[in-house]
């Protein structure tokens, strides 16, 4: 096992990892999903707080670009941001947060493939229970509803697990050294920060709304500045 | 025209309270069996269920089919569902025929929609996790978060009822309530707010994650960063801040393989 990680640990993660997931779509959508959450929250579930919070600082950075717009395939961060605390937790954040997104990065993009297969899977139910929507039987809707979220959290929490898997292989293997580790961070915190402002840029078009980007984005730099 | 539904305002029975708790709750899973063929429709038609129950004893044809057209085809924001199943249900208490629920069904999934997107999405998400990430970095990540989920479900809660609501009494006229609603008023502020927020922690955040490296690190991520706007302003919407992240990963992660 790995040192200060218990299976009771592994398994609060895993439950955690798996409530975000659902949260991304089926029900709520009370945003636990986000990374600040989500990271802020496994921090303290694992005992460090402060790797939760850089890891799932960059990674909102990233998830601020993406819209969750209808049909469109997003991201699942919940149990990528779960996967990406567990790799820096414990050790110095400098050298660890830029694996830990990384990681981080590679089970969000899967997470964001696994939605359009569940989402077949849940036409495909749909269309075998066709007469008794026909009929307007609502146990018949009942059932595909419960269904549906019956996959998903299948969905959410095989991801996790793959996610938990993933950062205890790394955790194991130690595959960077500091001069490595430290690069991937810097690159992914500049990556973070490009996202974040692509996002916002690309959402404001050439409306009006530049203007107000522009004016927060040069009172946080005097602000930098000043410090 | 059946009477003694929800649109016409005379539904002041304990189980239609009842019924509007229900699907008031019912409506935080509207997403739950998301697909591609119906999108919302499963997660409507479960919804409007506890509206529609008391029609089944005052005119049980009138209910199947109902319930048959609540799980159709449906797609628009799901925060904003709650105006479209008011509305619908609505209708269907005041008896109109089935091609007018469909054309405004049909009408409502693109107006909410867009309003759910840019009031949502673009709007009030952004803003309230830039507040979130500046409070988090520069005060205590647990007052972010908190100020985050309270503030954004505070409103997301707010805005459901009141949807849901103004549906009902809209009926078929709700799409009059919406246009003069604060929802096209509030759009505009938010989306403003949304940008000033997301500007100005970008900076801090930055700060707050560079500040404990060596100089040279700054500028390397402040160049990072720089090279992604510009991938960013050449590839316009295909830009995704993932492939990017992916990209440098991959080219640090190249380099020090070659050169370890």
């Amino acid at each position: 096992m790995i040192e200060g990680i218990g299976i009771a640990t592994l398994a609060l993660l895993a439950l955690w990892g798996a409530v975000a997931g659902i949260d991304l779509v089926s029900v709520p959508q009370f945003m636990m999903s986000r990374p600040l959450v989500v990271g802020v929250v496994a921090g303290a579930i694992v005992g460090d707080p402060m790797a939760g919070l850089r890891v799932g600082v960059v990674l909102e950075l990233f998830a601020l670009d993406v819209l969750p717009v209808g049909a469109a395939r997003y991201p699942d961060y919940g149990a990528a941001t779960i996967g990406a605390v567990l790799v820096v937790a414990g050790g110095p954040w400098v050298s660890g947060v830029g694996l830990g997104v990384a990681t981080g990065l590679v089970i969000a993009a899967l997470g964001g493939w696994t939605m359009p297969v569940l989402r077949r899977a849940n036409a495909a139910a749909i269309a075998g229970r066709l007469d008794g929507l026909q009929a307007g039987d609502s146990a018949t809707i009942r059932a595909l509803q419960f269904a549906g979220l019956a996959r998903d959290a299948l969905r959410s929490g095989l991801l996790v697990v793959v996610a938990i898997s993933a950062a205890l292989l790394i955790r194991y293997l130690q595959p960077l050294g500091d001069e490595a580790a430290l690069a991937l961070t810097v690159a992914v915190i500049g990556a973070g920060l490009a996202s974040a402002l692509a996002g916002a840029m690309r959402t404001a078009g050439r409306s009006v709304r530049v203007r107000w980007l522009m004016a927060g984005l040069a009172t946080g730099l005097a602000v930098v500045l000043a410090w | 025209m059946a009477d003694g539904g929800p649109g016409d305002g005379s539904c002041g029975g304990s189980r239609m309270v009842r019924g509007l708790g229900s699907a008031f709750t019912r409506l935080f899973a509207v997403q739950a069996s998301w697909n591609y063929e119906r999108m919302l429709g499963i997660g409507m038609g479960y919804a409007a269920e506890p509206l529609l129950r008391e029609m089944k004893s005052t005119d049980a044809p009138r209910h199947a089919d109902a319930v048959r057209r609540s799980a159709e085809f449906f797609n628009c924001h799901p925060y904003l569902a709650g105006l479209a199943l008011g509305a619908t249900v609505a209708a269907e208490y005041a008896g109109e025929p089935e091609d007018r629920i469909q054309r405004l069904r049909t009408a409502l999934c693109g107006t909410l929609g867009a309003l759910g997107d840019h009031l949502f999405w673009a709007g009030l998400l952004p803003a309230m996790m830039g507040m979130a990430l500046i409070a988090a970095v520069l005060w205590d990540p647990w007052w972010g978060l908190g100020l985050f989920l309270v503030g954004y479900n505070g409103c997301r809660v707010v805005v459901g009822w009141w949807g849901l609501r103004t549906g009902l009494a809209g009926g078929m006229r709700v799409g009059q309530a919406i246009a003069t609603s604060w929802i096209p008023r509030a759009r505009f502020v938010v989306g403003l707010a949304a940008g000033f927020m997301v500007g100005l922690a970008v900076p801090l955040v930055g700060r707050f994650q560079l500040a404990d490296l060596p100089g040279a690190a700054a500028v390397v991520a402040i160049a990072v960063a720089v090279l992604g706007l510009g991938l960013a302003y050449r590839f316009g919407p295909t830009f995704r801040g993932v492939r990017y992240g992916l990209f440098v990963v991959g080219v640090v992660l190249l380099y020090y393989g070659i050169m370890p």
